[in-house]
């Protein structure tokens, strides 16, 4: 800070341009405080949307598994081993990208998850329904670990943003903001020395004057 | 430092459109240019839930996104939404009483983005 305080030139047009430099960091500031809170909203919403999405896709994957074991129980393991061999294993998925306030955040979609058993790719004739409500369950637990994985994409990068963001605030704050007040500060103490040095010298030169008068 | 803090206030509207488009155009096609360079991908089932707010002779004249305009001035996490078709939305979604325009407290701004997160977008002002 005394760095900074030392290299100013003490007149009045550096303390004008200090000053509208003043108001345009904490207009800045207020704006980027503006950005941070809009930030912290988005990240404490999507938190708790992994929450409850996390919970729910555990919950589809637990039920599909459950279905597959009783699946294997009634078909045999390597009879569904098998229907799984030849079960279709391409799902398409649409990933495109949305912007929050500038951060890229990805849009995981699946399109046509739910498939029916028909399109599934195994024998219908050898497989019992137990498995295509297995399959069923398992497309629908893959759905919702689609929303998961955007979720936590999204939750990763918005993080990321307001640690950035923060820093600038905090910059602002702490220290660009503070610096200049002290130059502006700095700068008025020595227009006022200077203006209490003039009056002082004229004094001075006045009653010298006023001297020589009475000497004349 | 400083040049580093104003680029970032530069940045600050610049995930903003090229250009708004209208609910017609977005049903058609959902993705539209940002200032930056990059693309954003409205959600359909937003656009959906549009559709089903406002009558379709309105299609044309909502914009999207509905920027959110975030102003010091408001007090400290506000937002604004302008236009009537605009806030004949928000108004509906939230309910609240439609008028020209609205201003949005911080729980109300999270349930708009909450229930439409793509077809909304903030805008930094000062």
């Amino acid at each position: 800070m005394t760095k900074a305080v030392t290299t100013i030139s003490p007149t009045r047009m550096e303390l004008i341009r200090l000053r509208r430099r003043i108001e345009l960091a904490q207009k800045g500031h207020d704006l980027l405080e503006e950005k941070m809170d809009a930030l912290m909203m988005e990240f404490l919403g999507l938190a708790r949307r992994i929450k409850a999405a996390r919970t729910e896709a555990f919950a589809k994957l637990s039920d599909a598994h459950s279905k597959l074991l009783k699946c294997m129980a009634w078909m045999g393991t390597l009879e569904t081993v098998q229907a799984s061999t030849e079960t279709l294993k391409e799902v398409e998925i649409d990933v495109s990208g949305r912007s929050i306030m500038g951060v890229r955040v990805p849009m995981v979609e699946a399109v046509e998850i739910h498939r029916k058993p028909t399109d599934r790719g195994y024998s219908l004739h050898v497989s019992s329904t137990l498995l295509d409500e297995a399959a069923s369950a398992f497309e629908e637990a893959l759905s919702k670990l689609c929303e998961l994985a955007e979720m936590e994409e999204a939750i990763k990068r918005i993080g990321l943003e307001l640690e950035r963001t923060r820093r600038r605030v905090n910059a602002l704050e702490h220290v660009l903001i503070p610096r200049l007040k002290s130059a502006v500060a700095f700068i008025s103490f020595r227009l006022d020395e200077m203006e209490r040095d003039n009056f002082v010298r004229l004094k001075r030169i006045k009653a010298l004057l006023e001297a020589r008068e009475w000497k004349r | 430092m400083e040049e580093v803090i104003f680029r970032e206030l530069v940045r600050l509207n610049a995930h903003l459109p090229r250009r708004r488009i209208s609910l017609r155009e977005a049903l058609k096609n959902p993705e539209i240019e940002l200032s930056n360079g990059g693309t954003h991908r409205f959600r359909d089932s937003e656009l959906e839930v549009l559709k089903s707010i406002l009558p379709e002779k309105d299609w044309d004249y909502l914009k999207l996104p509905i920027l959110i305009e975030m102003n010091p001035k408001f007090g400290k996490g506000a937002g604004r939404i302008k236009g009537t078709l605009e806030c004949r939305v928000v108004a509906k979604l939230l309910g609240k009483q439609e008028a020209e325009e609205i201003i949005l407290y911080l729980p109300e701004i999270a349930e708009l983005r909450g229930k439409l997160p793509t077809v909304t977008e903030y805008f930094f002002a000062a």
